[in-house]
């Protein structure tokens, strides 16, 4: 045997993320034993991580199932309140911008489901539960679009409502939904700043594109302040006891209005709620109470668009399955 | 090395025809698959059809503008202010998206065609259309490896996909000859070097690569010339897509959007 020369130059990095700026995963072993159900609560009751191969209790991995497949299914019905704008965007930058926004979104659909089918539902299921309305997807995904102020609406209020419960999510005790929302937020950020300057232009147009913008607003503010769900009892939610999820209900709505309230009256828009006001005294935001009885109508599939749009996804669907038969062979390839 | 020419009124003319014939391929189609963002067959191929429909978009705003700067005109007002006469693209481009092997058929003709006319376009005699075309190209080459591999995955797969490939191109290759039908100003075109090659040279060039291809696949392909009016042609199709794209920015007059 020859001397040996020096170790090979890899041609590639081997850790592709910054490590300053992503959650590394678990080195080795969890300090749990598998089966040991106990232990496993108490490492993610105290901020520990759980990685897609790390033995996990079966109620924990359903949970994070059920989390992770809802918020897939929301980015991907979301796709379609946009959608209906592709075709219609006014000029080649907005045309541009709106196409990339919706291919962000489809985007992200995919990696959840990738994150999802780590759990142990196929892809196929996931999307046969969701056309068979047996799955949920967010509330604000129910209504239709009317007008192009639409377009902005969503990208500024819609996306920065979820951005705020996504960044929390970034600390998800579950490690690979952890990573993928970091970039996920990073996308929707720009999706924001698309959307605002949507909304800024109209309101700087002429009296027509304002009160198209106001008359969006009007519509969207019902389901906006309905989107992060009801406030919940923090020692009954299980979400948020096991770190799959951070903030609670009301957290998230507190921390939207008082980012957003600020943003969207300086544009010279009204919100639509004359119980709005912050209490300095309680360092709180008051609302007129949201109706949850159409939140709970609306996420059980009897919104007003709920039943088109799953119309529409299915009969998509069925047009696009001959090509999943060709090229997959058959009923047991995932869309 | 190409060389900077200064163009002459007739010149001018001659590119500005060209320009609009070739950014209206590109911005009808980019419309046309755009439309499957959201609905693709798979995740996967959602998001690839997706970013070259916004590939097509980009480079359709590109050439916009190098015939904004020709004419003195505004991009957006080319490409969203004129009726639905005007436009000159390729017939090929008239019809709506169908099915997915409709799209992966017009999409493999064009890409095919395409790669011919930036060929000549990307030595062409006018330096900002030489290099906006080389620049198309390295673009363009990916989407032609994903039309190949559609074409292939469709033809020599399941007895359904092949059919409906087949069926497409049957459809679609009358129209597909006129990406290269005559220009008004052709010869001025070709006289400036500002297009390397008359149009029925490329033509014959795309077609004796392309019809060996086809054949096993479509036997019912005869060889087909462009026809003079192969860009004027316009059809319902088109009218509805053009009544989409101008529907908000024909809402308020002169508005900003």
């Amino acid at each position: 045997m020859g001397t040996r020369g020096p170790a090979p130059v890899l041609q590639y990095p081997v850790n592709v993320m910054n490590d300053a700026d992503t959650i590394q995963p678990l080195n080795g072993r969890p300090p749990y034993e598998p089966g040991d159900a106990g232990a496993f609560f108490a490492h993610v009751g105290s901020g520990g991580k759980v990685e897609a191969d790390d033995w996990m209790p079966d109620e924990y991995r359903a949970a994070v199932l059920k989390f992770v497949e809802m918020h897939a299914n929301s980015e991907l019905m979301g796709v379609l309140p946009e959608r209906d704008w592709i075709m219609r965007a006014p000029n080649l930058r907005r045309k541009l911008a709106l196409t990339s926004k919706i291919q962000d979104e489809v985007g992200h659909a995919q990696l959840l489901y990738r994150v999802a089918e780590d759990l142990g539902k196929p892809r196929a299921a996931m999307l046969q539960d969701l056309l068979d309305g047996k799955t949920k997807f967010h509330n604000v995904f129910h209504y239709p679009t009317r007008s192009w102020a639409d377009v902005g609406i969503i990208a500024w209020l819609v996306d920065a409502a979820a951005i705020v419960s996504q960044q929390a999510l970034r600390d998800s005790s579950y490690a690979p939904y952890a990573r993928t929302m970091k970039k996920i937020c990073w996308e929707e950020s720009v999706h924001i700043m698309h959307g605002r300057d949507v909304v800024l232009t109209l309101m700087n147009g002429t009296p027509t594109q304002r009160a198209m913008v106001q008359e969006a607003l009007d519509r969207w503010w019902g389901p906006l302040m309905q989107m992060h769900g009801p406030p919940t009892d923090p020692a009954k939610d299980k979400d948020l006891h096991w770190g799959i999820k951070a903030k609670n209900n009301e957290q998230l709505r507190q921390e939207f209005l008082s980012i957003y309230v600020p943003r969207i009256r300086e544009l010279g828009l009204r919100i639509p709620d004359p119980e709005l006001r912050y209490d300095e005294a309680e360092g709180r935001w008051h609302y007129t109470e949201p109706d949850w009885a159409e939140l709970k109508a609306v996420v059980t599939g009897h919104g007003p668009a709920s039943e088109s749009r799953l119309e529409f996804r299915r009969l998509n669907f069925a047009d696009t399955q001959w090509v999943r038969d060709a090229l997959l062979g058959g009923a047991s390839a995932a869309a | 090395m190409t060389a900077e020419v200064t163009l002459d009124a007739p010149a001018r003319a001659a590119e500005a025809e060209l320009l609009m014939s070739v950014a209206d391929d590109e911005f009808v189609i980019g419309f046309w698959d755009s439309e499957w963002t959201g609905i693709a067959p798979m995740l996967e191929e959602d998001v690839a059809t997706s970013s070259i429909a916004q590939d097509e978009l980009g480079h359709a705003k590109a050439l916009y503008e190098l015939l904004a700067e020709l004419t003195d005109d505004d991009a957006d007002r080319i490409a969203f202010g004129r009726d639905a006469d005007a436009f000159r693209h390729a017939a090929l481009l008239n019809h709506a998206r169908v099915d997915w092997a409709f799209s992966v058929a017009r999409r493999w003709l064009y890409e095919t065609a395409d790669a011919v006319r930036l060929a000549a376009l990307s030595s062409s005699s006018h330096e900002p259309l030489a290099l906006l075309a080389g620049k198309m190209r390295r673009e363009e080459t990916y989407h032609r490896l994903h039309a190949d591999t559609w074409f292939r995955r469709l033809s020599d797969g399941a007895p359904e996909g092949r059919e409906r490939l087949a069926t497409a191109f049957e459809c679609l290759w009358a129209d597909a000859q006129e990406i290269f039908a005559p220009l008004e100003r052709e010869e001025t075109l070709v006289g400036a070097k500002i297009l390397s090659q008359p149009m029925r040279e490329l033509h014959a060039t795309w077609s004796s690569q392309v019809r060996p291809m086809l054949e096993p696949l479509a036997e019912g392909l005869t060889p087909a010339e462009p026809s003079p009016d192969g860009r004027r042609r316009r059809t319902d199709d088109f009218r509805w897509l053009h009544g989409e794209f101008t529907m908000v920015a024909r809402s308020e007059e002169d508005a900003t959007w």
